[in-house]
């Protein structure tokens, strides 16, 4: 068992299902977060490592102060690999070159462009208490300006048209005004 | 995900809010005089507060008080369409 924040993530599960015990935590986000922390894709919880699972915590602690992702610049199409036969000793005398230079010059400050799905959602993530509270605000907010949103919470029954002769049981168990989960 | 307007909520930002031109708007807003109106799927905009609607409901038209935290849902959202159902024994009480 890790404990990340006071959740329990089940060592056998895989990193990104174990994720989605958090509240506010989907799949979607669960991979993103993987993402972010270098996590690949068939690690189970037991594989993480103490550094990973510090960062984890830290990052979820806080989202929107998380330092953000380093870019590295890819490798340009021009660039043409070392034959196999190069002897190890010369390329690893190239690479220090390279990192040396690098150390020197600020790296180029050329910002690759974020995919087209927009900026990153990572920064505005909530979870846990966050979330419950804007949603319990929300729910608040209806109630107090009287619409047929706050009065269905109110009464426990679907808010969206729904049937309410049968079933109707996630209303009956969830809307409330004091909303629990 | 596209950004837009989150009063939109789903309507496209170029358009923005739907809403009704009530051309007695400023009189309401002066004399006090309620606006009797059938649209309920008009947006309450910022300029709306403090007036009195009476928003019809399918049967009669309520009275709906605009407040500042009003801005941006419906008016329709104020005027309750549904009664709630209680049993009578005889139909004549």
């Amino acid at each position: 068992m890790v404990h990340v924040l006071g959740i329990q993530l089940p060592d056998r599960e895989l990193a990104r299902y174990a994720l989605t015990h958090i509240y506010g935590v989907g799949h979607k986000t669960a991979h993103r977060i993987c993402a972010r922390l270098l996590i690949h894709d068939t690690c189970r919880v037991a594989d993480l490592s103490p550094g990973q699972i510090s960062s984890l915590a830290a990052f979820l602690s806080s989202p929107s102060t998380a330092p953000a992702v380093p870019r590295f610049p890819l490798a340009l199409p021009r660039f043409q690999p070392p034959s196999p036969s190069t002897p190890m000793r010369e390329i690893q005398t190239k690479v220090a070159h390279l990192i040396k230079g690098r150390n020197a010059a600020p790296p180029p400050s050329k910002v690759h462009p974020l995919p087209r799905g927009g900026r990153d959602p990572l920064p505005s993530l909530k979870i846990e208490t966050d979330l419950r509270r804007e949603v319990r605000e929300n729910i608040a907010h209806q109630r107090m300006i009287g619409s047929y949103v706050g009065k269905r919470h109110a009464m426990g029954l679907p808010v969206r048209g729904q049937n309410t002769q049968s079933n109707a049981s996630t209303a009956r168990k969830l809307n409330r005004i004091d909303r629990f989960g | 995900m596209r950004p837009s307007l989150a009063v939109l909520s789903g309507r496209s930002a170029w358009k923005g809010p739907f809403f009704v031109a009530f051309p007695n708007l400023k009189e309401a807003l002066t004399n006090n005089v309620a606006i009797k109106t059938q649209a309920r799927n008009c947006t309450i905009l910022p300029n709306f507060v403090g007036i009195r609607f009476q928003v019809h409901n399918g049967k009669d038209y309520l009275p709906v008080l605009v407040t500042q935290d009003m801005v941006g849902h419906k008016l329709g959202e104020f005027a309750h369409t549904k009664k709630r159902f209680i049993y009578r024994t005889t139909k004549n009480k």
